[in-house]
């Protein structure tokens, strides 16, 4: 049966339209051009584009030539004779596949991606960390602290009585620690890698007895313990290069969207590290013989600071209100004992007092 | 034949992609990219462009990209070397404390190759394009595009940058006009002072709605391109007018933006068919030029072009 075609000659762009004949036993393409009839192309010596139903073939012995069909019919009968003659590539029966079984793929592919990036990315920066050394910590940690010493105010009688008070608690440290009390109106402490816990005057100034401050400690002691800036650190190398390469292309919008899902991804991270030190900490205060109802105190405190203060406080934190109570639950499952310690209770008033 | 002379022909201009067909090639270029970390690039890049060309329609016949992966591949990693010694060199410039030296030459070096690979893209990309088998061709030459390009550099430099628009209508004019498609030739007759006046009215509106102007900018920068773009054979004329309006343009930018952003990159397909069907449909074609009679007069490209300066890629 023979389908109406157009052919162009490769000199000019007028267009002839002819007649197409598919021989499928022979493997041929026969039809007749303005000057030359009964031509035939044999399939071994095409090679072909399709768009829609559109079909373009060329003949790879002249390449100028071309002959067009938009025909249904002939597309399916077409690409049954190459395919008979093992004339589509792989790439091309992938293309064919259909838009169902493409995003069939895409979706199977989408939850093996989302897998292995919420469950085995954390697994592996787990063990990553395991192998990285402990002195690596300590570099990390002392380049951010020397920096940041050389940027802010410290307040050295705060810090001198706060590393006393701090050299009364069991802490079960795996680095040597090191209070620093910076003055800033900020309402916050943060931990570094190398054992450097850094206390801005704005949150001693809040805290108002001796078991917060000891729980703050606790809470912080837990990352340096559990190592959470390095966890943080592969976590997010590790989940940052998988996006990339998932995402591909460095252009502008992907890398956007790129750096957007990690960070909320990160986000999410930080606040798991943050309900370990919660609960360590917590746990820590209780060996210390010391009112774990501190934590909860202190957490009531930063949340009447909160609405003040910047919000960055709140946003990687758990939301204070879930912490406050998951520490309260945690408490009243535990059995605990804790008695006035005159002793951190002066220090703790030397903290208050010092200029 | 006489009476034709004055005859206005039907020109249109279409694009029949459909984003579900697109979304094939699209996954099919991302598997195989992260499998091979992106070393399949220029084959899905060659893809990419091999479907857009033939789903974009004149007069109901598709263009033809012929480029291929290979080609673009080679073109890369030429890319790739000559920006490894170049940071290369400069990096030892200023491990040896030659800051100023190294500064030179890092920026003597990207005036030279900034032309270069102007000149390689639209080279390749244009020998690599036909339409019912005739072929497109580039008849500028790098050494011209060097030497303008130096030029414009060093007015907009001592202008404080105020030539910009200059330097742009220049470069759209010597690019466009050495342009062929068979034997039709192309024209742009875009102004450096029209142009100015437009960008800066462009930027002072810009600035005073806080950003919003910038629909209207580009639906004016859009209409001033192809107004001053048109066609010449044998004494017959083609030109072009724009059609889009504002909300085509809004379209195009700020939804495109949202839909790529709020279905994480999935709307992609969809995004680009779209974006190709406005821009299409809105290119309107007028005169008298017989498309139906064009002659081939551009050379066949070689497979293998042996100059090393001959840098193969698409953006």
């Amino acid at each position: 049966m023979p389908y109406v075609a157009t052919y162009f000659d490769g000199y000019s762009s007028v267009p002839h339209t002819t007649e197409l004949k598919l021989n499928a036993i022979q493997g041929l393409l026969l039809f007749d051009a303005p000057y030359k009839t009964d031509v035939s192309w044999k399939i071994e010596d095409i090679s072909f584009e399709k768009y829609g139903n559109l079909i373009e073939i060329r003949n790879t012995l002249n390449k100028k030539e071309i002959i067009k069909v938009n025909d249904g019919v002939f597309t399916v009968e077409f690409l049954k004779v190459l395919k008979d003659n093992g004339k589509i590539s792989l790439y091309n029966r992938f293309v064919g596949l259909g838009f169902k079984v493409h995003l069939s793929i895409v979706g199977s592919l989408a939850v093996l991606g989302v897998i292995f990036y919420f469950v085995l990315i954390p697994w592996i920066s787990e063990k990553a960390v395991q192998i990285i050394p402990e002195s690596y910590d300590t570099t990390l940690g002392n380049s951010l602290y020397n920096e940041y010493r050389s940027t802010n105010a410290i307040n050295q009688d705060k810090t001198l009585a706060l590393n006393k008070f701090a050299s009364q608690l069991r802490l079960n440290n795996t680095h040597p620690l090191y209070f620093t009390v910076i003055n800033s109106q900020q309402v916050n402490a943060f931990a570094l890698p190398n054992g450097n816990i850094i206390v801005f005057s704005g949150l001693l100034n809040a805290i108002q007895q001796y078991d917060e401050l000891a729980c703050l400690i606790g809470h912080e002691v837990i990352h340096i313990n559990q190592r959470h800036s390095m966890k943080m650190l592969c976590r997010n190398l590790s989940g940052y290069l998988f996006l990339s390469v998932i995402m591909g292309d460095a252009n502008g919008i992907n890398s956007i969207i790129t750096n957007n899902a990690h960070n909320l991804q990160s986000l999410s991270y930080s606040r798991q590290f943050e309900k370990e030190a919660d609960e360590q900490g917590t746990e820590l205060m209780m060996q210390n013989n010391i009112n774990p109802q501190g934590m909860t105190t202190l957490f009531r405190r930063l949340k009447s600071n909160e609405k003040t203060i910047v919000p960055a406080f709140a946003s990687t934190h758990p939301l204070t209100d879930d912490r406050i109570s998951d520490i309260e639950h945690l408490i009243k499952q535990k059995k605990y004992h804790f008695e006035k310690n005159t002793e951190l209770e002066s220090l703790f008033k030397a903290v208050k007092t010092s200029n | 034949m006489e009476n034709e002379v004055s005859e206005l022909k039907n020109y249109k201009l279409d694009f029949h992609g459909k984003g579900s067909e697109f979304f094939g090639i699209v996954i099919i270029n991302w598997l195989l990219n992260i499998i091979t970390l992106h070393f399949y690039s220029a084959w899905a890049n060659a893809k990419t462009l091999q479907y857009l060309y033939g789903s974009t329609v004149l007069n109901e016949d598709n263009f033809t990209f012929h480029g291929t992966g290979k080609e673009m591949f080679k073109g890369y990693i030429k890319l790739f070397l000559i920006s490894f010694i170049l940071i290369g060199g400069c990096g030892a410039l200023f491990y040896f404390n030659e800051i100023t030296a190294g500064i030179a030459i890092m920026y003597f070096s990207m005036i030279i190759l900034i032309p270069i690979m102007i000149h390689g893209r639209y080279r390749y990309q244009l020998t690599r394009s036909s339409w019912r088998g005739i072929r497109f061709g580039y008849h500028g030459s790098r050494k011209d595009m060097i030497a303008n390009y130096f030029k414009w550099i060093f007015f907009s430099i001592i202008s404080l940058g105020i030539y910009l628009p200059w330097m742009i209508m220049d470069m759209t004019k010597y690019i466009i006009e050495n342009i062929r498609l068979g034997d039709i030739e192309f024209k742009f007759s875009g102004k450096g002072k029209e142009c100015f006046f437009i960008m800066l009215k462009g930027m002072l509106l810009i600035t005073i709605t806080l950003g919003v102007y910038a629909i209207w900018y580009w639906k004016k920068m859009i209409e001033y391109y192809l107004k001053n773009l048109s066609l010449y054979r044998n004494g017959k004329e083609i030109r072009f007018k724009s059609s889009f309006t504002v909300g085509q343009i809004f379209q195009l930018t700020v939804v495109n933006y949202l839909l790529f952003v709020f279905t994480l990159g999935i709307a992609y397909p969809w995004v680009i068919t779209r974006s190709m069907k406005i821009i299409a449909e809105n290119i309107v074609l007028e005169g008298e030029i017989d498309l139906d009679n064009i002659q081939q007069t551009e050379e066949d490209y070689t497979e293998e072009e042996s100059n090393i300066l001959d840098i193969n890629f698409v953006m």
